[in-house]
């Protein structure tokens, strides 16, 4: 079995113009691999909404992607607030979002259930005060990329 | 797929203007000369825009020649009629060029528009939330980009046909003539709509010629506009579709609902306005129309007048929305026949080759490849024939170039060339002896 292919990218806090790179690269690569297309979908969204909750919410961090044969495995990581309440965070419609993101167009209370939705795996391990991971998996549906 | 851009290789100098022009990255330069990787072209001309020296083109047919030959039956594009210095009303055009041997088919063209937007609006109607929004299937470039980059949002192209094509084969079925037809075209991508239809259909339409070219050739032989004031009314809806938000204009119109739309024009919004799309963020939106011109077909790069005239032409004018009885009607019978209207097949996406067909090496590919990106000079200067270091890199390991292909690579080569060769200068054979 091949190693592992790693991906990082690092996601800056407040800076709206860039965001959604790390997302369109990683959407990039996984075309190229000849990933299904619901699989790359998945990916971007997953990708975008952390990317955007990083940027927003996280005070910038840094985002994983790991890939193996079977499945992607995301993990975004920040040492920023972290969330008091994570099954309110998940909650559709809920957000904490400030007003300046909310007229940039962001700030909806749809990213995490979003991410949820998307992915096979999710879990938050957060602390107050201390930070945010988020780890989540796409399982690739069976007979991808066998010749 | 082919595509529908004519090269000149005796004006194309290899400059690598063009190249980096290409939304899709189709473009490289071989030899001095540029090549076009034809299934990644979507035809959005944006490379005619950026070559100074005119080496690319359209690849449309000869006017002339079609001219010629007796009455030309002409499928006007709804950009055609803001072309003259004026904007002239469908009816006296017709009038007008019929005394220039040509057959303009406004009357269809009106119909089929009228039946697209019909059908669109019928459609959107019916869907629920979460089929929602539906994505125009007008702009032949758009549905490039979709195929290519976007494959997951096919599913959500508006599976009406392109109401060109519509009106050519009612135009057929009323006069059950087989006489050619010329579609005048504001920009490739309709002719390789035309000549490269995407299911198996072939398309009713003969040739295709440049508005471009019609509208030169016309004006050459003397054709003006009659009336001195524009009009500021009009009772016809199809050339409202030569602008941005024509098309949503018209579907909403027609339809039922208050329908919540987006319009936008320009290679830049139409992939973000996708992109967005893709991510799940435009709920509660019904409808969305991208064109990669800029304001719309106005902005084609077969169109000569400028479009920003064009568009300030149309937007003066007020247009009769009501449908009279007899047009309700007839919208209404021609909607149940929906061979006449709907596509026959879903739309294959075009996605690149990945680097391998098999997963593993394609991941042992990817890491060559960054491996490789990480060495170049990350300038993007396009020496290599190429848009990119990014896409020299994934050439490289798609076996499809070397790294001596960068110049900077190559400059590093011959350098430490040059210094083995120094040592091994230094290093003389035992039997002469040694200097100094
Ligand atoms: N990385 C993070 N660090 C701190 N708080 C977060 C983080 N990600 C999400 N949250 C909290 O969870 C809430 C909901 O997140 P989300 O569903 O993405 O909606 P939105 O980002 O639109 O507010 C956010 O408003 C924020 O309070
Ligand atoms: S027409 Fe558009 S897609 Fe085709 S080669 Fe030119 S720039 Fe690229
Ligand atoms: S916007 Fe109109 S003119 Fe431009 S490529 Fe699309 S269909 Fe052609
Ligand atoms: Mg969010």
């Amino acid at each position: 079995m091949p190693e592992p292919l790693d991906l990082e990218y690092d996601v800056v806090a407040d800076d709206y113009q860039t965001a959604g790179e790390a997302s369109n690269n990683l959407k990039e690569t996984l075309k190229m691999l000849g990933l299904p297309s619901s699989v790359v979908r998945r990916a971007a969204i997953i990708t975008y909404e952390a990317e955007m909750n990083l940027v927003i919410h996280g005070g910038g961090g840094r985002i994983i992607a790991n890939i193996d044969e079977e499945k992607i495995e995301i993990k975004t990581i920040d040492r920023g607030p972290g969330i008091p309440d994570i099954v309110l965070a998940v909650r559709e419609g809920y957000t904490t979002a400030s007003d300046h993101a909310r007229e940039m167009g962001f700030g909806a209370g749809m990213g995490l259930p979003n991410i949820k939705r998307n992915a096979d795996e999710f879990e938050i391990e957060t602390e107050v005060g201390k930070g945010t991971t988020l780890r989540t998996v796409i399982v690739f549906p069976q007979d991808t990329g066998k010749e | 797929m082919a595509h529908s851009i004519r090269i000149s290789y005796s004006a194309c100098h290899g400059c690598v203007n063009c190249i980096k022009s290409c939304p899709t990255e189709a473009i490289r330069v071989i030899n001095g000369s540029i090549a076009i990787i034809k299934d990644l072209c979507v035809d959005c001309g944006e490379c005619l825009r950026a070559c100074a020296r005119k080496a690319l083109g359209l690849d449309d047919d000869d006017w002339d020649l079609i001219h010629t030959h007796g009455v030309a039956e002409g499928l006007p594009d709804p950009t055609f009629f803001a072309q003259f210095g004026s904007f002239w009303l469908p009816e006296e055009a017709k009038k007008t060029l019929s005394g220039n041997g040509i057959d303009l088919l406004t009357d269809e063209a009106e119909l089929a528009f009228d039946l697209s937007a019909y059908a669109a609006a019928r459609i959107i109607d019916e869907m629920s939330y979460d089929q929602l929004p539906l994505i125009s299937a007008y702009c032949p470039s758009v549905i490039g980009i979709i195929q290519l980059q976007f494959p997951e949002l096919l599913s959500r192209v508006l599976p009406v046909k392109n109401p060109l094509e519509i009106a050519a084969e009612l135009w057929r079925k009323k006069t059950k003539s087989y006489a050619p037809m010329t579609l005048f075209t504001p920009c490739p991508a309709k002719i390789t709509l035309v000549r490269e239809p995407m299911g198996k259909e072939p398309s009713s339409i003969q040739h295709i010629v440049s508005v471009r070219k019609v509208v030169h050739s016309l004006m050459a032989s003397g054709v003006k506009v009659s009336r001195t004031e524009p009009p500021t009314k009009s009772g016809w809806r199809f050339p409202t579709w030569g602008v941005r938000g024509g098309e949503t204009r018209h579907i909403s119109k027609f339809s039922g609902k208050e329908l919540t739309v987006i319009a936008v024009s320009g290679l830049r919004n139409t992939k973000d306005l996708l992109q967005q799309l893709e991510l799940g963020r435009l709920r509660g939106v019904d409808f969305v129309e991208c064109r990669t011109c800029d304001l719309g077909c106005f902005g084609g790069v077969a169109v000569p007048e400028s479009r920003f005239l064009a568009h300030l032409r149309n937007r003066r004018i007020e247009t009769e929305w009501n449908l009279s009885e007899k047009r309700a009607h007839e919208l209404k019978e021609l909607y149940e026949m929906p061979k006449l209207w709907h596509t026959r097949e879903p739309i294959p996406s075009k996605q690149r080759l990945p680097l391998s067909s098999d997963l593993g090496e394609a991941m042992e590919r990817m890491k060559q490849m960054k491996a490789i990106f990480a060495e170049m000079p990350h300038i993007d200067c396009g020496a290599c024939g190429r848009p990119s270091c990014k896409a020299m890199a994934e050439d490289i390991v798609r076996e499809q170039g070397e790294i001596t292909d960068c110049i900077f690579k190559l400059r590093e080569g011959i350098s430490s060339l040059a210094s083995q060769i120094l040592s091994l200068a230094d290093s003389q054979p035992h039997t002469i002896q040694k200097r100094r």
